[in-house]
């Protein structure tokens, strides 16, 4: 091997090192739990944010009077969990829909979600439910 | 029609078979014939897709609803544009879609190379042919494209009002035209490695339409981006969802692939290097196509899960196995004809480029793919979302943007310190002399201070090349500047069009960093109440309520928008209630200039006199999209028939023969 062609591995080992690095670092600042509700009841007071899946609990939604939150239940159809989020409500948000919250559970056990993502199966594909006419 | 189509399908599995067959074993015995009747064999495939392509597009023309995707995907109501692009909405009509362009580009190529390439065609025929296999097996059995209803339904089911957007129309088309095209690439680069061709024989042929592909993916990557920013209402362009990810990562690796396989064409080095960038981005396409299909990563757009993608996972899977036996068993024929003779060279700059980019799509990949490994190893599901993409990717796009300014001038074998001075000294200067001026102006950030200094750096050596290149010819001939630098581009157009790309590279790093400035505010006012973001003051006007469509309520509301004292005009976003898809959907509206958007959502209408408002401001988004239409143009250019390129490939069919 010659010099030139070990510095130029030197150089090629530097760039994979600092990709690797700030991949894993990225990993260890940013990474949330993604949890059902059922085992968000771990978190209950770890005061530690993580992301939660759930369905909407048809008609527990109570929209803020200015359009910018809401207090709703979501559920896994094992357990329940109280959900108060501050924000912009999605378009497609409302009963029966999946979604993901994220925040964190306050002293009352009622999940402040700062985060409110939803997913509707019916976006591209015609959900199941629909086909049957 | 509809039984016309499928028996075409039906028909297309057996004749793809066969194809793949006859290529292999014509191209191993040498027999001519059954070459030929391989290659007669896919244009007739194609030919199938043809008429399955048009059976379905007439089932949705004449709004035949008994057929389950035609009863999905459109309605009465729809118009004839929306209905056309109704064919790729879904994921039968996209498999579909798919597998025909892979038939007329597989044609195209077979045309192109079946002389000239006699050698290497019917294995690349082959290759091709298996891939359309996947295709036909699927449409033929796990996505059947003309399943039909139990009963005729008297209404279509409609298409989502969010994919009722011009942009949305071209979109998944082009991004399709960038996927597919990558197979050809691979195929040419695979049969090359089967066959024991030495040399870069396959590059050179594939090299328009690695370009092309590559064109592709990156305008469909680019009209995604503009779609879910005119359209989806959160006020960005791009979510890092493992969808938008799922095209960006072969994007990545195919963007190092066009530079590395130049260090191959001019010094025959990185030869493995080289093929194996083609199998990872096509193996990325592959992949891509599988977490978006098969509901393993929750994504926002949710396809629905099928069992579709786990026939991409396990042809994935098959690719991986078989190149990666064919690149080690060829090893030898993959030998470099050079040495890296410095670490300071056009070669290894491309190297190291090729390394940032490749570590910007490992990168991107992990992330994607974090929550599924983490559940099958660890057991538990986390996650990682925007945040994480935010703090990994600048500092690898910085150095991107480094090299872009470097590697095109940087000499090649060793770069001396007069080469040195000569390309860098005035750029360098320049990049200074205006980092202090940004700082004397007031930028304070860091990152934003990076990212603008390099891209003045970049932006001055394109400039000092191209006015060294003008005033060359100015001075060998009687031109004007403006014929001069029209000639400068036309006569190598390789070149000056990846210049041209460099620079819209550059717009679009301008327009990222302005994404560090962004600001924004939500808030509910009265008829009558204004509120301001940053300089602008917006006043609500009124809100008024229209029936368009039986299935469509509309609610408009006014806002005039006051800047400095001057009155600016009025904003008029929307707020839509489709009743067959039982969601609002939101129209903004966004007054752009080059400084900035002010982009505004009409979140809710609360009674009669309230609404609520978000307003964002995003500073220099039109420079993404400008940079994106420089970056296209330059990608013509550069695709456009090159003299030189001629002459080289001539050279190398001559060295053949020798």
């Amino acid at each position: 091997m010659n010099k030139a062609k070990k510095k130029l591995l030197i150089g090629a080992l530097v760039i994979v090192a600092a990709v690797s690095y700030l991949v894993y670092a990225g990993i260890q600042e940013t990474s949330v739990y993604y949890l059902t509700v059922t085992q968000s009841s771990q978190m209950l007071a770890s005061n530690k944010e993580f992301r939660m899946e759930g369905n909407v609990v048809p008609g527990s939604i109570k929209q803020a009077p200015d359009s910018l939150g809401a207090e709703f239940v979501i559920t896994d159809s094992a357990k329940q969990a109280p959900i108060k989020y501050h924000g912009t409500i999605p378009d497609m948000f409302k009963d029966n829909i999946k979604v993901v919250v994220q925040g964190k559970y306050d002293k009352n056990g009622v999940f402040v979600a700062h985060t409110l993502l939803t997913s509707c199966p019916s976006k591209y594909e015609a959900s199941k439910q629909n086909n049957k006419i | 029609m509809n039984e016309l189509g499928e028996i075409s399908l039906s028909l297309s599995l057996v004749v793809v078979v066969y194809s793949a067959f006859a290529s292999f074993f014509g191209g191993a015995k040498n027999n001519e014939a059954m070459i030929r009747s391989g290659q007669n064999a896919f244009f007739s495939a194609f030919a199938l897709y043809s008429i399955a392509g048009i059976a379905l597009m007439y089932a949705l023309m004449t709004r035949d609803f008994s057929v389950e995707y035609v009863y999905n995907y459109s309605n009465r109501d729809l118009n004839k544009f929306y209905t056309f692009s109704a064919f790729w909405a879904g994921q039968k009509g996209s498999l579909l879609l798919w597998a025909w362009m892979l038939g007329l580009f597989g044609s195209i190529a077979i045309l192109q190379n079946r002389h000239k390439n006699s050698k290497i065609i019917p294995y690349a025929v082959g290759f091709i042919s298996i891939t359309m296999t996947l295709f036909s097996v699927l449409m033929v059995h796990a996505s059947p494209v003309f399943q039909k209803l139990p009963e005729l339904p008297a209404d279509g089911h409609g298409l989502n009002p969010m994919l009722q957007n011009p942009g949305m129309i071209f979109h998944p088309p082009t991004l399709y035209v960038g996927f597919v095209a990558f197979t050809i690439p691979f195929a040419f680069a695979m049969a090359a490695l089967l066959r024991r061709q030495e040399g870069e024989m396959w590059i050179v042929s594939t090299r328009r339409w690695t370009i092309f592909a590559w064109f592709f993916l990156t305008m469909g990557n680019l009209l995604g981006a503009n779609w879910a920013y005119v359209e989806l209402g959160w006020g960005g362009y791009w979510a890092w969802d493992p969808v938008e990810n799922a095209s960006f990562m072969p994007w990545l690796v195919g963007t190092a692939y066009l530079h590395s396989v130049m260090v191959q064409e001019r010094k025959g080095m990185l030869k493995i290097w080289n093929v194996s960038l083609v199998t990872i981005t096509f193996c990325l396409t592959i992949f891509g196509t599988f977490i978006t299909r098969s509901g393993l990563i929750s994504s926002v757009h949710s396809f629905g899960e099928t069992t579709v993608g786990y026939y991409f996972l396990a042809f994935l899977i098959m690719v991986i196995i078989f190149s990666v036996w064919l690149i080690y068993s060829r090893r030898e024929l993959l030998r470099s004809d050079n040495n890296f003779d410095s670490i300071i060279s056009r070669e290894s700059s491309f190297l190291f480029n090729n390394l940032a980019l490749l570590g910007a799509a490992f990168a991107v990949l992990w992330g994607t793919s974090f929550p599924m490994i983490s559940e099958m190893v660890r057991g538990v599901k986390i996650t990682v979302g925007p945040p994480f993409f935010n703090k990994v990717m600048p500092p690898i796009a910085l150095a991107l943007l480094i090299l872009t300014g470097i590697c095109p001038l940087i000499a090649w074998r060793k770069a001396t310190f007069s080469n040195f001075k000569r390309n860098f000294m005035a750029p360098f200067l320049t990049a200074l002399v205006s980092s202090v001026a940004m700082i004397a102006a007031g930028l304070r950030d860091l990152t934003a201070w990076l990212f603008f200094t390099v891209s003045v750096f970049v932006l001055a050596t394109i400039a000092i090349e191209f006015w060294r290149g003008v005033k060359m010819r100015l001075t060998d001939g009687n031109e004007n500047p403006l014929s001069a630098a029209f000639n400068l581009v036309n006569r190598n157009r390789r070149r000056y069009g990846g210049f041209i790309i460099h620079v819209g590279a550059v717009c679009m790093f301008i327009g990222f960093t302005g994404n560090m400035f962004n600001d924004q505010k939500e808030l509910a006012v009265k008829v009558g109440e204004s509120f301001t973001v940053k300089d602008y003051k917006l006043t609500y006007v009124g809100a008024e309520y229209n029936k368009p469509k039986s299935t469509k309520d509309q609610f408009i509301a006014t806002v005039l928008v006051e800047k400095d004292g001057n009155k600016l005009g009025y904003m008029r976003p929307e707020k839509n209630i489709f009743s067959n898809y039982d969601m609002p959907n939101s129209e903004v509206s966004i007054v752009s200039t080059l400084k900035e958007d002010l982009y505004l959502v009409f979140l809710a209408l609360d009674g009669e006199n309230t609404a609520t408002f978000k307003a964002h401001i995003n500073p220099l988004v039109k420079w993404l999209w400008i940079g994106g239409m420089v970056m296209g143009i330059g990608t013509l250019i550069a695709m456009l028939p090159d003299r030189r390129e001629k002459k080289f490939m001539q050279s190398l069919m001559e060295n053949k023969k020798a």
